[in-house]
């Protein structure tokens, strides 16, 4: 790799905040950490990891926004390489930084789980950045953390949720859950690097 | 005179004329936040979380005010939770973001006014949400229910609990604004406010305080409570005045920046600081009262222990069954529930002329266990098993079992033992076991199962000869085990009857 290169994906992982996001990151998985050696009932066990999940998801989808617009996509070529590379990897890197901090304490669902959960919500993230742009992205992974919680919440109390559109609420090894989890995540990578996060002419959003 | 009263009258004019300008004005700014508001937009959103997530679960328990108020207070603002924090840190974060706090600190009115108008329309947005759900609620609700009308405590706690969540929210964006604040701020709130409630242990927890607790932690919605007795608003009052105060101190430390309102904005913070801590204090001094509520002594008001006046609802079976009013839709499965051991005992001495429903009785366990008994008198009083079809995990097969387990049993064993009690059962002869293991109509789900550890007094054992004549004698029709028992009660309740002689 070229110093060139190098510095593009440097320039453009400090567009996007990336530094911040990785710290979050890793306060995430250290807050999912701490949380695992409190004593939580059946309920609390089992929503917990969803909660950190999505908030690593929520912070992937808010740094694919960009703050340069029309000149970097005129003069970017690399563009959408860089937001799929970005993208991959911050999903990646939560994903082993959740399952570094459930490793050896009783983490509800394990690492396939965790990987199906992030990925999933990741994806929904990466959706709500094409369409309403990189500020407003977390608005999807955190309203679906709240049908996932339910979802979970139904196991005991039936009927039980069965759609695998709330993958939270099916078993780690469920194929329908992990497929729809990957079909939304494909579909996320697929728009946020053909089209990037939505540029708002008149702002980052409403009001 | 006029020398001295001239000057005075234009000042008050102009005095009046700033202040109307001043709510004019604030009209006028909270009129400009309402129509660019964030939360307008994320209106849709509380919508279909809480129709996903709430309305559904609410709608299908059985139509009785308790249940579904209180199911609402638990469920309305954990589906507001989201949207209504993330709208108010999104707008708290507005000028932060925009990077325009140095241009706007020269209007005329300081930031701590502006905030609170954005903060006000964020929060007035939020509160039309949570109405619109209380409403379509109630209002179904009371075109449904048997008996009873609305519980507003439970709809004010979640009312109160808005202007917190907003309040927290906005404070989060106002000082730390940045692309990640609302959604950390939103994480951060729902995981404090969901999973606090698992602190909670006991009557005694301080977690009571949280607004998404309706009523005792282990008992929650439940069908006995605030039925027979009137809903508690001691806890509500408590969850109000820490949701209120916990606002005020938050929009309070909001202005104390602001050099020329410091002193203002710190006695407002500390007034609501007093407030919130008071509250949970007051929490952490409930005790579960045996109607199933959590009363606190310090605001329990003690005419509020009077049992509601009902008239109660019966129907016209062999042996009447009178439930309280609310419970009136339930009235036709408990009869076919035990509609046999009805037709059968009627008239037969020591049957009750009546069966009227009485209150469960609640008693706290250590922990979170919480005891439900009933303190039933013979034959003639039951209480309505918990769950009721349409709760979490009830069902009507579960519903008629434990029906036939409680009154079938309790009213069959009363009749046949000659009203003794289980309790004072020296030992029932096996002709009598086998009458009542026959008369009794455990659904087929019981039946499966070893009934010896709850009821081995009072059922015959398992393949013996007596559990054969039960069966044989559960084999003949309510009509003709009612005649035989009209003409051999007193021989079988003095021991003369053997296991042959049963039909």
């Amino acid at each position: 790799m070229t110093a060139a290169a190098v510095r593009l994906v440097r320039m453009h992982a400090v567009s996007r905040r990336v530094p911040a996001a990785l710290v979050l990151l890793a306060a995430c998985a250290a807050g999912l950490r701490g949380t695992l050696y409190g004593h939580w009932d059946a309920y609390g066990a089992l929503q917990l990891p969803l909660v950190f999940e999505t908030a690593c998801a929520a912070i992937i989808a808010v740094t694919a926004g960009s703050p340069f617009g029309e000149p970097e996509r005129a003069t970017g070529r690399w563009l959408p390489y860089l937001r799929l590379g970005t993208a991959v990897t911050f999903t990646a890197l939560a994903s082993g930084a959740l399952a570094v901090a459930g490793t050896g304490m009783p983490l509800a669902g394990g690492f396939p789980d965790i990987v199906r959960n992030v990925a999933g919500l990741t994806g929904i993230g990466l959706l709500c950045a094409t369409v309403l742009g990189g500020p407003l992205a977390w608005t999807g992974p955190l309203a679906y953390l709240v049908a996932g919680v339910y979802g979970l919440y139904t196991d005991w109390h039936p009927p039980a949720l069965s759609t695998p559109w709330i993958w939270p609420a099916r078993p780690p090894h469920d194929v329908g859950g992990a497929l729809c989890a990957a079909a939304v995540f494909a579909a996320g990578l697929a728009a946020i690097t053909l089209r990037g996060a939505r540029e708002r002419p008149a702002g980052d959003g409403p009001a | 005179m006029t020398a001295t009263s001239a000057p005075a009258a234009p000042r008050a004019t102009v005095a009046r004329r700033a202040a109307g300008s001043v709510i004019l004005g604030s009209g006028r700014l909270l009129r400009l936040e309402l129509r660019h508001n964030a939360m307008l937009w994320l209106l849709p959103v509380a919508f279909a979380l809480f129709w996903y997530n709430g309305y559904r679960e609410i709608m299908a328990l059985p139509p009785m005010w308790n249940l579904r108020a209180m199911t609402l207070q638990n469920r309305l603002l954990f589906d507001l939770m989201v949207p209504a924090t993330a709208a108010a840190a999104w707008m708290g974060s507005r000028e932060g973001r925009r990077g325009i706090t140095e241009l706007v600190t020269g209007t005329a009115r300081p930031r701590w006014s502006r905030q609170l108008a954005t903060w006000g329309a964020t929060t007035a947005w939020a509160e039309v949400g949570c109405l619109a759900c209380v409403a379509v609620v109630y209002l179904i609700t009371a075109r449904q229910a048997s008996w009873g009308g609305p519980l507003w405590w439970p709809a004010v706690v979640s009312a109160a609990g808005v202007p917190a969540l907003t309040a927290i929210g906005f404070a989060a964006g106002a000082w730390f604004p940045g692309r990640f604040v609302t959604p950390l701020v939103t994480v951060v709130v729902f995981f404090g406010l969901a999973f606090g409630t698992q602190a909670a242990s006991g009557d005694h927890a301080y977690w009571q305080v949280s607004p998404l607790i309706a009523g005792a932690f282990d008992i929650g919605a439940a069908p006995g409570v605030a039925s027979f007795y009137p809903y508690l608003p001691d806890l509500s009052i408590a969850q109000v005045m820490f949701a209120a105060g916990l606002a005020v101190a938050i929009l309070g430390a909001l202005g104390i920046p602001v050099a020329r309102m410091r002193w203002l904005a710190a006695a407002v913070t500390a007034a609501g600081l007093a407030a919130a801590g008071t509250a949970v204090a007051l929490a952490g001094t409930g005790r579960l009262d045996p109607h199933g509520m959590i009363a606190i002594p310090a605001l329990h008001d003690a005419a509020a222990g009077q049992p509601v006046r009902y008239t109660p609802a019966c129907n016209r079976s062999p042996i009447p069954i009178c439930v309280h009013p609310a419970y009136a839709g339930f009235l036709p499965a408990v009869a076919t529930a035990v509609g046999s051991e009805l037709t059968e005992f009627a008239g037969l001495p020591g049957a009750p002329a009546r069966i009227s429903q009485v209150a469960p009785v609640y008693q706290q366990e250590p922990g979170n266990g919480i005891n439900v008994s009933a303190h039933v008198s013979g034959a003639s009083q039951f209480i309505v098993p918990d769950p009721l079809p349409g709760q979490p995990g009830g069902t009507s097969d579960q519903f008629a079992a434990n029906l036939a387990q409680g009154l079938g049993l309790q009213l069959a064993s009363h009749v046949i033992l000659g009203g003794t009690g289980r309790a004072a059962i020296p030992g029932p002869g096996q002709a009598g076991l086998a009458v009542i293991a026959g008369s009794v109509r455990f659904p087929p789900s019981v039946e499966a199962r070893d009934l010896a550890p709850l009821y081995g007094s009072l059922l015959p054992q398992p393949g013996s000869p007596a559990a054969q004549a039960a069966r044989r004698f559960a084999a003949l029709s309510p009509a003709a085990r009612h005649a035989w028992l009209a003409a051999h009660l007193a021989a079988l309740r003095a021991g003369r009857v053997t296991l042959a002689q049963l039909p």
